[in-house]
């Protein structure tokens, strides 16, 4: 259930920070128009979906990608490594050394979502848990305080309402 | 992560408690290696490739090769060792024009010709364009398709495939012992890449009279390609105890014999032991990855089109550099296979990543010495045939944008951004060392 709402939570943030946060807005631009991926967990999930709707916004789509033109399909091989992921003992860019995730599809687009994913973390996580997840925290010159809890409030604002 | 203290040779002098803080193996929580390629490493592997065929159940073997091979009479030899007296086995097909960029339309024209002489092995002599398309062939000819896009990816061969002998002519790949093809389709504009441990040869055969024609301005790079596999293995994130251990090993036999090869071609002994370094650096790298020296290597080579050994010598310092504050550790102990054990005892802890850096910065001087200024040790110096410089200054920023696409910069201990990317390729097209105080620094909390 903690990995469901996690990717529940993650979905969610991720459609808002493309509106709001203007790192992420840029990694979806450099994506095809018609993009969308999935993050799960193997063999069976959960999953959760986001990608760009019709009208090129960044939607997340839900919980189930089947019947979806899922473009990349990124899979934490077992429940046990996700949830090292989700708790934060293992960072994203150490669990793919691990080969704890599989990456089904252009690598170039890959690395973006994991550009992406970084940066959630760094939106929605505190700086002590971040840390932990992430190769780099940003610097006060590349995310100010006042920017950081102004996007914080928003992304966590879009969660709640939609 | 979990630490067990493994005691380094020559640490003797210090004290235990500090030999423990300094000399831990790390065990990750989880790791993945494998390699069943069979190694025949001797000055005379070649006559027991019969016999390895005949133990492979194949009679009829093709050789896929490039006119550069043929060409340098290698293939003689090959030919000359499968008429061993009372050997079983019959050359059914030669082919020997594969490009210097691996392509999809050879591959299908080789796979058909296989099929038509009825061969039933192959036996891929060369580089790693032989080798990638013979990996090629063998997906077709094993899966009966004619359709390698199919392929594509990670883990889609899934099966045994027909029994596949590498004969490495250069020193520096390390295909022979990976898992993976890149073949281009040049007609579309795309690269495939085709990972699976069924794309393992069976067997390896590392003879030095294969390379001991390998002209000084070859050896250097490719030498410096294999010591790149090595240290990167041994410092980036997908490091594990076996990697670890085939990587030093092969970095201590490259330091001790590529600049003797440079200096005399027709050494053999140094030539088996630089065939040797390159196999255990390719098992070390195949299991472990590589980071940014290879994330900025390889988008270089898809701008400028300059040669892959190339670019690993030059910027193999730059990568151990930037990363020194996450990676130090690891690059320290790197000195004791690069200088030897007296050099590695003898210098202070915090003085050792430096030292291995600037010992890898002095080999390459040292090559370029001995190629009479055939091995490049900037970007600025590297020129095509006509003398033109190969990497302009403006081509700066499409490779840091190609590089930060790369798949392996995931395994570099610290990010690498289209800035910090900029930055290292400024540095290493001057020559001039990295300003440490420019390099960004990562959250100190990840644990790597």
């Amino acid at each position: 259930m903690y990995v469901v709402i996690m990717l529940w939570v993650v979905g969610r943030a991720i459609q808002v920070a493309a509106r709001v946060d203007k790192d992420v807005k840029k990694e979806f631009e450099d994506l095809p128009e018609d993009f969308i991926f999935y993050l799960g967990v193997g063999p069976a999930g959960p999953y959760m979906v986001v990608g760009k709707n019709e009208k090129g916004k960044v939607k997340f789509m839900g919980m189930n990608p089947s019947g979806k033109n899922i473009s990349l399909r990124l899979t934490i091989k077992t429940m046990e490594a996700a949830i090292q992921v989700f708790t934060f003992q293992e960072s994203t860019c150490v669990a793919f050394a691990r080969e704890r995730f599989v990456a089904d599809g252009e690598l170039p687009q890959a690395l973006g979502i994991v550009r992406v994913l970084n940066r959630i973390e760094t939106l929605l996580l505190p700086k002590i848990v971040t840390k932990l997840a992430v190769k780099r925290y940003p610097k006060w010159s590349e995310l100010n305080p006042v920017r950081k809890y102004l996007t914080r409030i928003a992304v966590y604002l879009g969660i709640v309402t939609g | 992560m979990q630490y067990i203290s493994v005691s380094l040779p020559g640490s003797e002098d210090h004290d235990n408690e500090k030999i423990a803080k300094e000399n831990l193996m790390e065990i990750p929580g989880y790791y993945e290696f494998c390699c069943r390629v069979k190694t025949l490493s001797g000055h005379t592997a070649l006559e027991k490739i019969p016999e390895a065929l005949v133990k492979l159940n194949a009679s009829r073997p093709m050789i896929i090769t490039d006119k550069g091979v043929a060409g340098a009479g290698l293939i003689e030899l090959v030919k000359k060792a499968m008429k061993k007296k009372g050997a079983k086995v019959t050359i059914a097909a030669i082919e020997d024009d594969v490009p210097a960029d691996s392509d999809v339309t050879v591959v299908n024209r080789i796979a058909a010709v296989y099929r038509k002489k009825k061969c039933d092995s192959i036996i891929a002599v060369g580089g790693g364009s032989p080798m990638d398309t013979a990996k090629g062939v063998n997906i077709l000819v094993s899966m009966d398709d004619t359709d390698l896009m199919k392929f594509c990816g990670a883990g889609k061969v899934n099966e045994k495939l027909k029994p596949l002998i590498a004969v490495p002519t250069t020193s520096g790949t390390g295909s022979e012992v990976t898992l993976v093809a890149v073949i281009a389709d040049h007609a579309k504009n795309l690269k495939m890449v085709f990972t699976s441990y069924f794309l393992l040869p069976d067997v390896a055969v590392l003879d030095s009279r294969m390379t001991k024609t390998l002209p000084p301005f070859l050896t250097a790079p490719t030498g410096m390609d294999a010591m790149t596999h090595a240290c990167e293995a041994y410092t980036c994130l997908g490091k594990n105890p076996i990697s670890d251990t085939t990587a030093l090993i092969a970095i201590r036999e490259l330091s001790q014999n590529l600049v003797k090869s440079v200096k005399k071609p027709g050494d053999l002994n140094s030539r088996l032991a630089l065939a040797n370094a390159s196999n255990l650096a390719g098992m070390a790298f195949s299991n472990a990855m590589v980071g940014m020296v290879h994330t900025l290597g390889h988008s270089i080579g898809a701008v400028c089109h300059v040669p892959h050994g190339v670019c690993m010598a030059i910027l193999l310092p730059y990568g151990l550099e930037y990363n020194m504050h996450r990676s130090g550790k690891q690059t320290g102990e790197l000195l004791w296979a690069l200088a030897g054990e007296e050099e590695y005892a003898a210098t202070p802890v915090s003085e050792r990543p430096a030292k291995a850096i600037q010992y890898l910065r002095d080999m390459n001087q040292e090559l370029h010495d001995a190629a009479k200024g055939g091995h490049a040790r900037f970007l600025s110096e590297i020129t095509d045939r006509e003398g033109k410089q190969m990497v302009p200054k403006e081509a700066f920023a499409d490779i840091a944008r190609t590089a930060i696409g790369d798949g392996s910069v995931v395994y570099n201990p610290e990010e690498l951004s289209f800035d910090d990317a900029l930055m290292v390729l400024e540095a290493a097209w001057e020559g001039v060392p990295l300003d440490l105080k420019k390099v960004k620094k990562g959250a100190k909390g990840m644990k790597l």
